[in-house]
């Protein structure tokens, strides 16, 4: 039984009883990609380099999909961003031999990066491909160092890493307070999305734009039939 | 007790439902035990932040930078700005990877001997007292001073300093938007470029303009067209008119490929149409008619035109009655891009901005939107073919002294010009770049800028919001290099030299008289009793706005649409098959971003392609070629010229297309981009639009060559185009005829 301080106070005190969540309306979506480059700025992925798309070890925490449909003159496109889908019956979780990857209890599902031994084992369970593993030692040009977040932990070779809905930003935001105001902070992605596809919030708090949002007629999960209850709620692109 | 097999299993599975029962009534063990019981970083606020408001002058939007210890951490939209309201673009976060890019210029150079050998290092009192010096021995008239098109403080200081010496001043901007300019000035009498008010809009048409990705202010579109789909009850409709899918066309409700050259045709035979059923209340057909009726106009009826353009005539009258369908007002038709781009640009553009006209869409909500008059100088770009002039005048020796600021021409005009050539005979070349691209390299000296987080400045946004705009620009971090910002350089210099008229000192002392006129009006975003007050709480919300100044139309409307000629394009047809639609890539624009890792690494949003070139030709017509994804091609054109560039089979490119983006091809630029793909600027014919001058760039034709090369694309997707599994998709549609479901 682990009994710092920490985890005391947590138990003795009843947890805030939150479930962040994410909608995205693909109504909305134009795949501009500045959602992904916020996170990386944020989180600071390290540098996709050309090799690393030879390679198929492109990491990125939000990802915007392009498919196509049909052929000229027929054709469309079709965009959609994706990330860690915060599932409630993540099968990541319970892959995984060191609890490197866990539920919290704000509805998240959390990395522990210094207890990833690199399995890799909850990347091949992650039917949203939502999983980067650090390959390599991530290596930054000297000057570039400067620009890194000091709120994000640095992780090193060998360790998987993943969307945490910027739990910095929610850190920051609600230690010490019972009661923060729907959207009064987001995470990157969100904060920086021109067309507002994204939306972040609290999904337990039943006044909330994302609670809304999600109960829209349009949502869906993706790969719903594999039953993993995503903490990701979708709303259809809507077509005439 | 004896105990059987079958009383064992009943009592192992109650007690393991009750465990199950009850352990849900408490905290779970399972989560207390693997709850981490380090503090991570994320857990640990650790250092205090600060963020600090400014702008960014290349692309008119309103940050929020956050800092740490005296470093840029993060870069936001600023959410008071009213420009971009607290979004920004895929681009605006590279800023922070310049400011602390490794391969900046970090100190003055000279070059050891007079054009040739390496640069050495040098300090700025050299720097200065050398630029000096050859200011000093010039003749005033032999200088030029290149810069990108200026808006703001630095504009103003460019302006004074070239007045007072007698330098003359030419801005560079490879993908020039004069033809835009012009359009919107002859059809709506205004300078400015108007604001378009998406998010009211119930209806666009637009033509060749990928808003929503590139073009002008797309974050501030972007955030208009959220809302023009899902942010009220009656979602709007999009239609977009483009030569490639774009972004824009790709979420476009319908897309409407027409024969390149012919937007213009289009919009007259739609005008033709709408005129000849009754044009709506409230709009007017002058713009066409000159109130001379139908008969203006008759050369474009759809029949006429309808070969022309590529689609039947009963299309063209659809699109015509679906844009001035009553139950679409207010309808909006937006025109750029490519539509701009040919030797008949300006009367395309025209063609296009005068539908708004028809359906009373100007200056109205939902429409058309004017901007006041940008007060202040404004540097605009040369055309295509004053630059022609001013390169003659650098071969003739005319031209004695060049000071260049990030205008890169050696990368940017058409290869067949030779600037490299041209820059050579220039006695003194003076780059003032904070990198090494392609003409600072060509240059005698580098007195490296600041970068845009380092430095003072002011924007006036354009297009701005729809009033009176003014972003202030501050360092939000000290100089992160031995650099110093071009303005100060002038007014340093200028003050040296003895020239009367320099607005002052510093940059900062400019700005901040800029801030005095806006505090002295007395009204706006910020009022405070003194200036001190007014400055710092302007400097806080990251600029200075007043909604009470706005632009008015400026009398009746004039006859500005009666006739389009057909686009010439250089190549013949026979020969040259293709038509080259080079296009501005995403991230990287048109090569001017090409030193920033992270933008370099973003895919491409149609191909998802990163790092790299490529071409997209239609599936059918590389098969008839016998041409496979990710085989090396030549594409070439009738100037002899050509790039090598792999193959991605693009199922939405019309099969006498080939679109090649630009932003890739430099040869310096930083370790980042140079050697990178190639530069369709190096192959693209030197035409001019004809009211203009300006570059024609979607005018070139090509053939394409099948060579024995394959190379590897870089792409998110893989070697192959990624489309849905049948059995597992993840896009979901709705359709309004109770289709509800995957989208096949």
């Amino acid at each position: 039984m682990v009994t710092t301080p920490d985890l005391d106070r947590d138990l003795n005190k009843r947890p805030p009883a939150r479930s962040w969540g994410m909608v995205v309306d693909l109504d909305r979506c134009t795949g501009c990609q500045a959602c992904v480059i916020a996170c990386n700025a944020e989180n600071y992925i390290p540098i996709n380099e050309e090799s690393h798309y030879h390679e198929g070890r492109v990491m990125s925490w939000i990802r915007v999909e392009r498919y196509w449909e049909g052929e000229f003159p027929n054709v469309k496109a079709r965009f959609i961003p994706l990330m860690c889908q915060h599932c409630e019956n993540a099968p990541c979780e319970p892959v995984c031999p060191v609890y490197a990857t866990y539920h919290n209890n704000e509805g998240l599902n959390v990395q522990v990066y210094n207890r990833c031994v690199g399995t890799r084992y909850c990347a091949n369970n992650c039917p949203y491909h939502a999983r980067s593993f650090n390959y390599w030692e991530p290596v930054w040009p000297e000057d570039l160092r400067h620009q890194l977040n000091p709120d994000v932990t640095v992780r090193s070779r060998g360790v998987m890493e993943k969307c945490t809905m910027c739990v910095q930003r929610i850190r920051r935001a609600t230690r010490g307070r019972d009661n923060v105001p729907d959207g009064e902070f987001a995470p990157a992605c969100v904060q920086a999305c021109p067309t507002q596809t994204l939306t972040f919030g609290d999904l337990n708090d039943h006044s909330s734009r994302v609670y809304e949002l999600s109960h829209d007629e349009r949502n869906y999960t993706v790969l719903k039939s594999l039953g993993t209850a995503p903490n990701v709620t979708y709303l259809k692109k809507v077509e005439d | 007790m004896a105990l059987t097999r079958r009383q064992f299993l009943k009592w192992a599975g109650a007690t393991g439902v009750g465990a199950v029962v009850f352990n849900g009534c408490s905290v779970p063990d399972e989560e207390i035990r693997v709850q981490s019981p380090l503090e991570l970083p994320e857990d640990l606020v650790t250092g205090r932040d600060n963020y600090y408001a400014t702008v960014s002058p290349a692309d008119g939007e309103g940050l929020l930078v956050r800092v740490m210890e005296g470093r840029a951490k993060k870069v936001e939209g600023n959410p008071d700005y009213p420009v971009n309201a607290g979004k920004h673009g895929v681009r605006t976060e590279g800023l922070l990877q310049a400011l602390y890019h490794p391969d900046r210029v970090k100190q003055p150079l000279t070059r050891i001997a007079p054009k040739v050998g390496p640069f050495r290092r040098m300090g700025w009192p050299e720097g200065l007292d050398a630029l000096k010096a050859t200011l000093e021995a010039a003749e005033p008239g032999s200088a030029l001073i290149v810069t990108p098109p200026l808006r703001g403080a630095v504009a103003g200081v460019v302006r004074s300093f070239a007045n007072a010496y007698g330098a003359r001043v030419a801005a560079f901007e490879p993908l020039d938007q004069a033809p835009l300019r012009r359009a919107i000035a002859d059809v709506f009498g205004q300078q400015a470029l108007p604001d378009f008010d998406i998010s009211r809009a119930n209806y666009i048409l637009s033509f060749g303009a990928d808003f929503l990705g590139t073009w002008v202010a797309p974050t501030r579109f972007m955030r208009g067209y959220g809302e023009f789909r899902q942010g009220r009850r009656e979602r709007g409709r999009l239609v977009q008119v483009e030569t490639r899918m774009s972004p824009t066309a790709a979420v476009a409700d319908e897309w409407v490929y027409v024969n390149p050259g012919t937007e213009g045709h289009l919009a007259m035979a739609m005008a033709y149409v709408i005129i000849e059923e009754g044009v709506p209340s409230g709009g007017t057909d002058r713009a066409y008619t000159g109130g001379g009726g139908l008969g203006q106009i008759a050369d474009y009826r759809p029949g006429a035109v309808a070969g022309a353009v590529g689609l039947p005539a009963e299309r063209i009258v659809e699109l015509a009655r679906a844009f001035a369908d009553p139950s679409h007002a207010p309808a909006l038709a937006i025109g750029g891009g490519s539509a701009g781009a040919y030797s008949n640009g300006a009367a395309n553009l025209r063609a296009i901005y005068a539908l708004n006209h028809l359906v009373g869409a100007a200056n109205r909500p939902g429409g058309v939107v004017y901007n006041p008059a940008p007060e202040g100088e404004q540097v605009k770009a040369l055309s295509l073919r004053e630059w022609k002039e001013e390169l003659a005048r650098m071969r003739s020796g005319e031209t004695k002294v060049a000071l260049i600021k990030d205008a890169n021409l050696l990368y940017g005009l058409p290869a067949e010009l030779d600037a490299a050539g041209a820059l050579r005979n220039v006695e003194t070349v003076v780059s003032f770049s904070a990198f090494v691209d392609e003409t600072a390299a060509a240059a005698d000296t580098i007195l490296p800028g600041h970068t845009p987080l380092e430095e003072w400045g002011s924007d006036a946004p354009n297009p701005g919001p729809g009033y009176r705009t003014v972003g202030y620009q501050q360092p939000v971090v000290r100089r992160f290099r031995d650099t110093m910002a071009f303005g100060d350089v002038l007014l340093q210099v200028g003050a040296q030299l003895g020239l009367e008229g320099l607005p002052g000192a510093t940059m900062r002392e400019v700005v901040r008289a800029e801030a005095r006129a806006s505090h002295e009006t007395g009204r706006g975003s910020v009022r405070a009793p003194t200036f001190e007050e007014f400055w710092k709480r302007a400097l806080e919300r990251g600029g200075w706005w007043d909604t009470s100044v706005v632009a008015r139309s400026t009398g009746p409307v004039r006859q500005v649409a009666r006739s389009v000629a057909a686009p010439a394009f250089s190549g013949d047809a026979r020969r040259y098959p293709f038509h080259l639609v080079p296009f501005e890539a995403n991230a990287l624009g048109a090569g001017q971003l090409a030193h920033v890792p992270w933008l370099q690494s973003m895919p491409d949003p149609m191909t998802t392609v990163a790092w790299s070139s490529w071409v997209e030709l239609n599936p059918q017509t590389a098969k008839r070629m016998d041409l496979a994804q990710q085989d090396v091609v030549l594409v070439e054109a009738a100037n002899g010229r050509f790039i090598r560039v792999p193959v991605y089979l693009n199922p939405a490119t019309p099969p006498d297309v080939a679109a090649v983006p630009f932003g890739q091809g430099h040869t310096q630029f930083t370790s980042f981009a140079a050697g990178r793909g190639a530069n369709p600027f190096d192959i693209l014919a030197p035409s001019e639009e004809r009211d203009t001058g300006a570059l024609a760039w979607a005018g070139t034709r090509v053939r394409v060559t099948k060579t024995n090369r394959r190379a590897k694309l870089p792409s998110l997707e893989g070697p192959d185009p990624a489309v849905q599994l049948d059995d597992q998709p993840i896009i979901y549609i709705q359709r309004p005829n109770g289709g509800n479901g995957a989208a096949h």
